[in-house]
């Protein structure tokens, strides 16, 4: 690799220019067209250095989206970086700058989003004085940041951005903060274009995870297993996406007709319309997911952690099956559950290993896929078809027959959260963007910024709910500001609908804190406010599939708000605590068992919960 | 449930800044319990050695171990009680002692092979260095005594050569 670089040495080595300079190029040459961020005092210096960029290259801009928040940059950053596989980054100041983009930093840590957020931060001989807008970013972005860098030695600038991104988007990726100081942003030193800091055990651990090819043996091990199955069922998540391997999966479950299913993450890995794709499992699964994890006797685990939201109890979770791991994080073999045999390394290399290994692998899984599509048949998704008000599972179906999974959906978190991952379709990875482990109310608008900046040409959907929607809301007007032609689609139930559901069903009834029946917004004017030239809402059911349609096809940014009813509960459920058996799927899904279902049963709290 | 054994992990890491606030950042968001830390510079000043002990089962180890591999900042772990390893910790001890009591103190530091490294009208300080067992019977012993102050290093072990 050294040998490469030095032959191609950077038309700008050895000019002198200023540490900001110096950080925008870096960004430029590590493939970055988009910058997501709010400019003040401790970063104005590399503010200058974009317009100073985009003065010397007026045919190849650096763009630059400016948020209402910081934390909408760093969900835009996010957004941006799961549509386009690239990293995604958010340039912000330091103090208040830096601490609004704690929640999205953690937010791709937990979901593996490789990410640079660039705080400014006051100079290096301020530092610690309680100065003006000085926040301790380091050691607040240390605990929930892949990796923090504090810049203190200016000569180290240059390669320390250049290893930010080598490590947020190597291994397991994830977010990395650079707390960059502002005289060092005013320093002149001479450009190299070359270098990363040294990290021996870093860079031994990936070298070791290049290394660890599947060997025959072990392929031979984990066909084995599969030959030995009557069941097998995949089970796929997030890092099956993150790894671009989803054309891999997809081969492998074509290749061996095993049948699969993905976590909320996962979704898009395999195409959600395929006979082998049952969709997604686990608290809000679909029932024949959920069947298939309790009926399978071999569970191959790809790119997925087996979360608490997944396996509630890690020992009734496939109880009856064999479990094989692969994960590019050693830490999560054996996490949570025991595991019979696991591979360490990337999803892409190993699936195709196993493609190469398993050549003349014959496997016969018909009676056990018949099983599952009737399954699917008997116990597939439904809901209340005949409510008086508008039902918001009806609503995505009906979105769903518009985009016929071609569409880039992202949404906030909650009941519409949940219905829109149950009831969208999605042909492709990278096209469904959710807050899927922290969980993050008002994700979906800014995400759906940065999606839509990373694919112009895309239909983006942010599905959102009135709870959600309230927490970015200022991030409405960035949509117009940019002519970026999101779609924001509002399901209000008038409530925070999912922690109203926890209430019915847990807190007898007491809504504390949850209606919303009473706040006053006018979510339309508050649309038209911000420039949307289609700006909606829709009470009546008959109203629905037109201007469904004709949201769709606006052109620029549309707002549609949909009033749904606020007693539709997301359902399959299973409980917090509880395992697969104990799944309620409702009084619209059929349940296998005659015991587990009546819409108005409440459910047993557990010690877990 | 598994006996909670004492473990004793030796990690190298980088002597940047901030790497002690990170490992134990990770230590305190994943909830590990540790018992000591202990840092220092190595034979080469870019490394520095990092003596953790704490207690738990295997899994709680083995968790332990994996999250700290994440860290870019580590270098090289090894858990040294798989192996056979020296532990030392330094230990000083304000005893209350006046003219009366300082020859039984200084007899029972000499037992332990304790230093007298400061005395004064009405108390005198003994170190004493040595692994947890030898530490914790001279602190009992000096408890009689009456003990004004007491400070520990935490524990810093090395692996026995191999044989």
């Amino acid at each position: 690799m050294a040998t490469v670089k030095a032959a191609a040495r950077h038309p700008l080595a050895g000019q002198k220019m200023r540490g900001a300079d110096m950080v925008i190029q870096v960004v430029v040459d590590e493939g970055v067209d988009t910058i997501f961020g709010y400019s003040g005092g401790a970063i104005l210096p590399t503010y200058d250095g974009i317009f100073k960029y985009n003065e010397r290259n007026a045919a190849q801009k650096l763009n630059l989206i400016v948020p209402a928040n910081e934390q909408g940059a760093g969900f835009m950053a996010a957004g941006y970086s799961r549509v386009t596989g690239k990293v995604g980054v958010a340039l912000v100041t330091s103090g208040p700058g830096a601490t609004n983009c704690v929640t999205p930093v953690r937010d791709a840590m937990a979901d593996s989003i490789p990410l640079i957020v660039i705080c400014g931060q006051v100079p290096r001989a301020a530092v610690g004085t309680d100065a003006f807008q000085e926040a301790p970013v380091f050691s607040i972005m240390s605990a929930c940041a892949k990796h923090v860098f504090l810049i203190q030695n200016e000569q180290e600038l240059e390669a320390t951005v250049r290893t930010a991104f080598h490590i947020a988007r190597s291994g397991r990726p994830g977010p990395v903060v650079i707390d960059l100081p502002k005289d060092v942003q005013n320093w002149e030193g001479v450009f190299t274009g070359e270098g990363h800091l040294s990290m021996p055990g870093y860079e031994q651990r990936l070298k070791q995870l290049r290394d660890s090819r599947m060997t025959k043996e072990k392929a031979a091990a984990f066909f084995e297993f599969v030959k030995n199955a009557q069941r097998p069922l995949v089970y796929a998540g997030g890092g099956v996406i993150n790894a671009n391997a989803s054309a891999e999966l997809r081969e492998f479950v074509k290749t061996f007709q095993i049948p699969a299913v993905t976590t909320l993450m996962g979704i898009g890995s395999l195409d959600t319309t395929d006979d082998l794709c049952l969709h997604m499992l686990g608290m809000h699964g679909t029932a024949y997911a959920n069947y298939a994890v309790e009926d399978c006797d071999l569970l191959i685990a790809v790119g997925a952690r087996f979360d608490d939201r997944v396996a509630g109890v890690p020992r009734q979770f496939a109880a009856n099956a064999k479990i094989l791991h692969l994960d590019i994080d050693a830490a999560e073999i054996g996490k949570v559950k025991p595991v019979d045999w696991h591979h360490v390394g990337d999803a892409a290399v190993s699936l195709r290993d196993l493609l190469t290994h398993g050549k003349g692998v014959k496997t016969d899984f018909k009676a056990w896929t018949s099983q599952l599509m009737k399954l699917k048949a008997a116990h597939k998704m439904n809901y209340n078809r005949n409510g008086e008000i508008i039902q918001p599972q009806q609503v995505m179906e009906m979105i769903n027959e518009i985009t016929k999974g071609e569409a880039i959906y992202t949404t906030g978190v909650g009941q519409h959260q949940m219905f829109a991952a149950q009831f969208i379709d999605f042909k492709q990875p990278r096209m469904w963007l959710t807050s899927g482990s922290m969980g993050t109310m008002g994700y979906g608008l800014p995400a759906a910024i940065g999606a839509q900046v990373g694919c112009p040409d895309k239909i983006v959907i942010d599905v959102d709910g009135d709870g959600s929607i309230r927490m970015n809301l200022g991030e409405m007007e960035t949509c117009t500001t940019y002519n970026l032609p999101v779609k924001i689609l509002l399901l209000n139930n008038l409530g925070d609908g999912m922690v109203v559901q926890w209430q019915t069903l847990f807190f007898e009834s007491r809504f504390s804190g949850t209606d919303k029946s009473l706040h006053k917004k006018d979510f339309v004017k508050s649309a038209e406010a911000d420039g949307f030239e289609f700006a909606r809402r829709v009470e009546k059911e008959s109203d629905l599939r037109k201007t469904l349609e004709e949201f769709i096809a606006a052109k620029g940014p549309a707002f549609l708000e949909v009033m749904t009813d606020k007693n539709a509960f997301v359902y399959p459920m299973v409980g917090p605590g509880m395992s697969y058996k104990d799944m309620i799927t409702g009084p619209y899904i059929e349940a296998r068992e005659a015991k587990a279902n009546g819409g108005d049963e409440k459910l047993e709290t557990t010690a877990a919960f | 449930m598994q006996p909670e054994n004492k473990h004793t992990i030796s990690v190298l890491v980088s002597n940047h800044f901030g790497v002690l606030a990170k490992v134990s950042g990770m230590f305190s968001a994943r909830g590990f319990n540790i018992n000591s830390l202990c840092v220092g510079e190595t034979e080469n000043p870019e490394v520095s050695r990092m003596t953790v002990v704490v207690r738990g089962d295997h899994s709680v180890l083995a968790q332990l171990i994996q999250q700290l591999n994440k860290l870019v900042d580590v270098i090289e772990i090894q858990d040294l009680t798989q192996e056979s390893f020296v532990e030392r910790e330094l230990v000083m001890i304000k005893v209350n002692a006046g003219q009366e009591q300082r020859g039984a103190v200084i007899e029972v530091a000499s037992i332990f092979r304790a230093k007298i490294v400061d005395v004064g009208q009405h108390c005198m300080t003994i170190e004493v260095t040595g692994a947890e067992g030898k530490i914790r019977a001279c602190i009992d012993m000096m408890r009689a005594f009456g003990i004004a102050e007491l400070v520990r290093s935490g524990e810093i072990a090395i692996s026995r050569a191999a044989k």
